[in-house]
């Protein structure tokens, strides 16, 4: 096993992965940029080193200096964790050069099966069946555009190394195609560093239902069940659960088979998800594949009650899949969403800032996986994911009510969060029913807002009662504060009098 | 102690009279007039528990800028202010704007990636300004009414504030 693992991330991943280091006694270094200097990951990891300037490009994304770092602290093994260079194949290039074990597939794995346009032609190969769409990334947006119209709109336009809904577009007609262009490909540049593109139609109402796979390095491969992530806003999932609501035991099997045929195909080793888009006969059809950890990883870790990130070190180490998980199934229900520090009341434009207070859910079947605490600056450079609210329980119906008790416990005031989003969803009859798609969401938030449910009888008095006695007792504490510094002389002011006169000339 | 507390909702806005009077451990109050059944308690900085008749609430408060109060209670929010006879206070300062000219300033802190329109350019209501990026994703600031645009006082590249102005559509 290893002695030592940097964490090259930051935020709630990167405690998540403290955490398995801890448990499996590993020891483990932090890195941070200048303005994560009080981030939690740094408070909590056993070493911690400042690689450089906010911008990630100048920090996360730099893997000479986490190398550096690495060799430094004599670390044996890097964890990526999810987004900055966790799909670059160039880090895992750089640690086997330098010695060190990269906890995640090969450089020519993530090449096979990561970037977009190679893991569709993978796919093909492995009798996967996939969206139509160009194959490979086009430089010139005039042949691309000509290929959309042949196609016919919509069309979606995706970076080639995206993830998270960055760089992509959907395209509804000719004359947005250009301006889609420009902004697909600068949103790229700046996210990953990469601005090509390529071109898919756009299926319309599908469901996202992804598969998490697991390879050691020995030829085994399983797969852990799915995802259901259809609850999206502009691309971005919000809310994921596992067991999918549509997803029958033959369609786990006919899924999971085809994940496991795809990673065998591209010699994929450690975790891997394979997301597929479900359309409303339940044909499914291989979207990409994320080689690495998800952010949604816990709710399958609550349904099968394994630990998703121990199991990937012990992989890297070289361990074998303990047993046949071949016939794994999903216990229960969990529900995860995803806490970001965005006002939904204004856009969901981003909303950093300081959390002036925090108050955490607790209690049965509840898990808080989270990158923030009380008096912490949430800095405006990075992804405003805050915290993973997940809930789980016997049945699909327990595992809302505790999500919905839970966010009725969870407070956070200073910056503006997206909980009420969540309040909103989780009172939907469509999303109860389970019956919703990809573009669900948007369509919801499309329409006006259901009137706000009237609080409860009392709250307008005791809200005017507690803002009174918040007055009350900061302006006596003012008044109590002048007349002390008008009142005792500082001890401060009379000992540096006092030191200069005792001076000796 | 005589407060009044202006309560501002989605649902409208109310004046209500609140009295505190200290009465050993805790405080007698009455509201609008009327002593009320209530026990008040700040359990932990800005968090202020109140049992009203028996009902338990908890009340998050937080101060804004503009010397108001931000009320949390569960999933409502209210906005307060507070109105105290013993400490006088200027006046705030009204926001009065021109009428038919429309300011257009930056909803969060960020970069400005792109101008879509220059000085003097004619727009539609809803047409892209300016285009904002902040924690990675990019946003366009859509202008609010038709008109032309009279300044334009984002530059590309430059970082901005959450209320600095971007340009003015008159």
């Amino acid at each position: 096993m290893f002695k030592k693992i940097l964490i090259a991330n930051r935020g709630e991943i990167a405690v998540r992965i403290l955490r398995a280091c801890r448990e499996l006694g590993i020891k483990n270094v932090a890195v941070f940029s200048d303005v994560d200097r009080t981030a939690p990951h740094v408070r909590l990891a056993d070493e911690a080193y400042c690689i450089g300037p906010a911008a990630s490009r100048e920090s996360y994304l730099r893997i000479d200096k986490l190398i550096d770092v690495a060799r430094r602290t004599g670390c044996d093994a890097v964890h990526p964790g999810y987004g900055f260079l966790a799909e670059n194949p160039a880090l895992p290039r750089a640690c086997s050069e330098a010695g060190i074990t990269f906890i995640g597939p090969s450089a020519e794995a993530m090449e096979a099966m990561g970037a977009k346009t190679s893991g569709k032609q993978l796919a093909r190969r492995a009798g996967v069946p996939t969206v139509p769409g160009t194959d490979e990334a086009i430089e010139n947006p005039e042949e691309v555009q000509a290929l959309a119209r042949s196609m016919g709109y919509p069309i979606l336009l995706k970076a080639v190394a995206g993830g998270g809904g960055k760089g992509m577009r959907i395209v509804a007609e000719d004359a947005a195609f250009a301006g889609a262009w420009r902004d697909a490909a600068s949103e790229a540049l700046n996210s990953f560093g990469d601005s090509r593109l390529f071109l898919e139609k756009y299926l319309i109402g599908p469901r996202h239902i992804e598969v998490q796979v697991f390879a050691d390095a020995h030829g085994r491969v399983v797969s852990l069940g799915e995802r259901e992530c259809s609850i999206q806003r502009r691309y971005q999932k919000v809310i994921e659960e596992a067991p999918s609501p549509v997803v029958t035991p033959e369609l786990r099997k006919k899924m999971g088979d085809a994940a496991v045929r795809l990673a065998r195909a591209g010699r994929y080793t450690n975790a891997g998800t394979v997301e597929f888009l479900v359309d409303a006969d339940r044909n499914f059809y291989f979207l990409e594949v994320n080689a690495r950890l998800q952010v949604e990883h816990p709710v399958t870790e609550q349904v099968t009650g394994l630990d998703l990130v121990k199991l990937q070190i012990a992989i890297a180490a070289g361990h074998r899949l303990p047993f046949a998980w071949e016939a794994i199934t999903p216990r229960g229900h969990a529900m995860e969403v995803r806490l970001y520090a965005e006002d939904p009341d204004n856009k969901f434009f981003p909303s950093p800032g300081k959390v002036l207070s925090r108050h955490a859910p607790t209690g049965p079947g509840i898990r808080l996986d989270e990158g923030v605490y009380e008096g912490y600056t949430v800095p405006l450079e990075y992804d405003p994911l805050l915290s993973k609210l997940i809930a789980w329980g016997n049945s699909r119906e327990e595992t809302i009510a505790r999500l919905r008790r839970a966010l009725d416990e969870y407070t956070i005031t200073g910056i503006r969060t997206n909980v009420s989003l969540f309040r909103r969803i989780l009172a939907e009859p469509e999303f109860l029913q389970g019956e919703f798609h990809t573009k669900w969401l948007d369509e919801l938030l499309a329409q006006p807002s259901p009137p706000a449910i009237p609080p409860r009888e009392g709250t307008e008095d005791a809200s005017a009662i507690a803002a009174a006695l918040w007055h009350t007792a900061r302006a006596n504490s003012a008044a109590n504060a002048s007349q002390d510094s008008s009142g005792a002389p500082s001890r401060w002011k009379s000992e540096g009098r006092r030191q200069q006169l005792d001076r000796t000339p | 102690m005589k407060l009044e507390v202006q309560l501002e909702s989605t649902s409208g806005s109310k004046t209500r009279a609140v009295e505190l009077h200290r009465d050993a451990e805790r405080f007698l109050i009455t509201l609008d007039g009327q002593t009320v059944n209530a026990d008040a308690i700040e359990i932990s900085p800005n968090t202020i528990s109140v049992i009203l008749d028996g009902h338990s609430f908890v009340i998050h408060v937080t101060p804004s800028l503009d010397g108001k109060l931000k009320l949390q209670c569960g999933p409502h929010e209210f906005s307060a202010k507070i109105i105290d006879p013993r400490v006088w206070r200027g006046r705030q300062q009204g926001a009065l704007e021109a009428e038919g000219r429309q300011q257009i300033v930056a909803p969060m802190p960020g970069k400005v990636i792109r101008l879509l329109v220059a000085a003097g350019d004619n727009v539609e209501a809803g047409q892209g300004l300016v285009v904002m990026e902040a924690m990675k994703m990019q946003n366009e600031i859509k202008s609010p009414k038709s008109g032309k645009v009279e300044r334009l006082l984002a530059k590309e590249g430059e970082s901005v504030n959450a209320g600095d102005i971007l340009a003015w559509v008159e």
